[in-house]
């Protein structure tokens, strides 16, 4: 009983923090609503005995994910103000498209034979950890590559060009003069040291 | 006794206790930072300023309550609570003697540091909702630090995950009283991964010499710059309940918790927790504050290798010592 109505409140919850994400006019506001939607989830694993993805999903998605978008959002945005824009209308097509997939996914469940009749299968951590090493071993090691090159294309990204040689230290060691407009470096000005310095 | 209901009332307890050690805390903290500049600390409001702390509380109540103009009202007066019930929550699953807990999860560490590490949010909300760009950029550095010390924190943890086999505080306890306290067994390495843990925690939490988002000498206050009264009571009191519960987390973790001969697990643990804590005083009242540089630095360049090294080193261990 208590299940079903913890169960409730959190697909409640669930709902309406998935609504504000895509409604909200404020693009902070929408990165908040997002965090509530991703803890939610996490509570939501922790119903379906799924603790250890739980609080993986509270420490990757709700403390990482999350953070980095902040951080977009407040390194893109060139005022920091109150409100950003965020307007997603007209949102007629991507209703219907919303109501197309989740009658696609709906009949997909439905059709599906066989599947367990209580969603209480607990995994233990040990198991999962040893299926990673054993039976999903290459996907685990793809999914591993995937993001080393993801990190490895963002640096390159946002170096923009090679820095010249210790030009990370160069404003430390010039703390003498203020240097407003020329940078010792003759690479122009990184945007993402700007936080740092 | 029905779980929902055990967890309910060990929650009342706890978060009654904790408050009150809290309270006491600031006593402690402003007695020692006194002592360690050559001052008395309090001493007008009760025996030695014994009563100082409910003094303040009076005083913070008193304040007038002001939200600025230009903020975000919902969001500014929704961060001081929210900061405090997550530094609560964390204390759920630290034993403070054997069975005394509020629920002794399975992923018990994890769920301490994902937790603890959500901590930075209500601090970068109530900065933002401020609108005051010395509390946006107290908050920027807040997250940087907290999203970067977190990795080390998390790779210092796993090691006595690694050592106990188990995720439960509970266990990893059980396991040091039965096969000795990690912080001298493996030799170095547990003492490696104390220290790393010892760093990267009193980053995340903000405390000097890591306390760059505060820098009360650049940026006013950081994150709580606009916060008067109460609210900013209450961002104190989450530093404060979070601190203790590193503290007590180190202590299970690494000194082997309620484990000690004689006197009752919770003494034990108590006099633990009480020790470690001081001893982040005593640096907080002794070492300069970091350029901001300088920590990310000490995290990404130092830390974090150390940390994969100390990991390493402790799979090996286990692997090649104690698997044979």
């Amino acid at each position: 009983m208590i299940e079903q109505i913890a169960f409730g409140l959190v697909a409640a919850v669930l709902i309406y923090s998935a609504l504000r994400v895509v409604s909200d006019g404020n693009l902070v506001h929408t990165v908040l609503w997002l965090g509530v939607l991703l803890a939610t989830t996490a509570a939501a694993y922790v119903l379906l005995g799924a603790p250890f993805l739980a609080t993986i999903q509270l420490i990757l998605y709700t403390g990482g994910a999350l953070t980095l978008m902040l951080f977009g959002v407040m390194l893109t945005g060139r005022h920091a103000g109150v409100t950003v824009p965020n307007d997603s209308r007209p949102g007629g097509g991507a209703l219907i498209l919303a109501a197309g997939m989740f009658g696609v996914l709906a009949a997909a469940i439905m059709g599906t034979k066989g599947l367990p009749a209580s969603p209480y299968v607990p995994v233990s951590t040990r198991a999962l950890g040893a299926s990673f090493l054993t039976e999903h071993l290459l996907a685990f090691e793809v999914l591993s590559i995937l993001l080393l090159v993801a990190m490895v294309g963002a640096i390159v990204i946002a170096r923009k060009s090679d820095p010249a040689p210790a030009a990370e230290d160069a404003p430390a060691a010039n703390a003498g003069p203020v240097h407003a407009v020329a940078p010792p470096a003759p690479a122009p000005t990184h945007a993402s040291n700007e936080v740092a310095s | 006794m029905n779980p929902w209901l055990h967890a309910s009332l060990y929650a009342v307890v706890v978060v009654t206790v904790l408050m009150t050690c809290t309270a006491w805390a600031t006593w402690i903290e402003r007695k020692f930072a006194g002592r360690v500049q050559s001052r008395l600390g309090p001493t007008r409001v009760g025996f030695v300023g014994l009563l100082q702390p409910i003094a303040d509380a009076l005083k913070l109540l008193q304040k007038e309550d002001i939200v600025p103009a230009a903020a975000d009202r919902i969001l500014f007066n929704l961060a001081p609570p929210l900061t405090v019930a997550l530094a609560l929550a964390t204390a759920a699953v630290i034993p403070f003697s054997p069975g005394l807990l509020a629920s002794d999860l399975d992923v018990g560490v994890l769920y301490v540091l994902a937790v603890s590490g959500l901590m930075v949010f209500p601090v970068w909300i109530g900065a933002w909702a401020s609108n005051n760009k010395y509390a946006l950029l107290g908050a920027m550095r807040a997250v940087a630090q907290a999203i970067s010390y977190e990795v080390p924190l998390l790779l210092a943890t796993t090691i006595p995950i690694l050592l106990a086999d188990t995720m439960s505080v509970s266990g990893i306890v059980e396991y040091q009283r039965d096969h000795g306290w990690f912080i001298g067994r493996p030799f170095g390495i547990g003492l490696a991964a104390f220290a790393i843990f010892f760093v990267a925690s009193m980053a995340e939490n903000n405390r000097i010499p890591f306390d760059t988002p505060e820098a009360e000498s650049e940026l006013v206050s950081g994150p709580t710059t606009e916060y008067t009264g109460m609210k900013f009571g209450l961002f104190y009191m989450a530093e404060y309940v979070h601190s203790i519960v590193v503290a007590a987390l180190g202590a299970a973790l690494f000194f082997g918790g309620w484990d000690g001969p004689g006197a009752p697990g919770l003494h034990w643990m108590v006099l633990k927790t009480v020790v470690l804590w001081t001893i982040t005083l005593g640096l907080r009242w002794t070492l300069l504050r970091f350029r901001t540089d300088q920590m990310m630095n000490l995290c990404w360049r130092f830390l974090v290798p150390a940390s994969l090294v100390v990991l390493m080193a402790a799979a090996l261990w286990v692997h090649l010592v104690e698997g044979a």
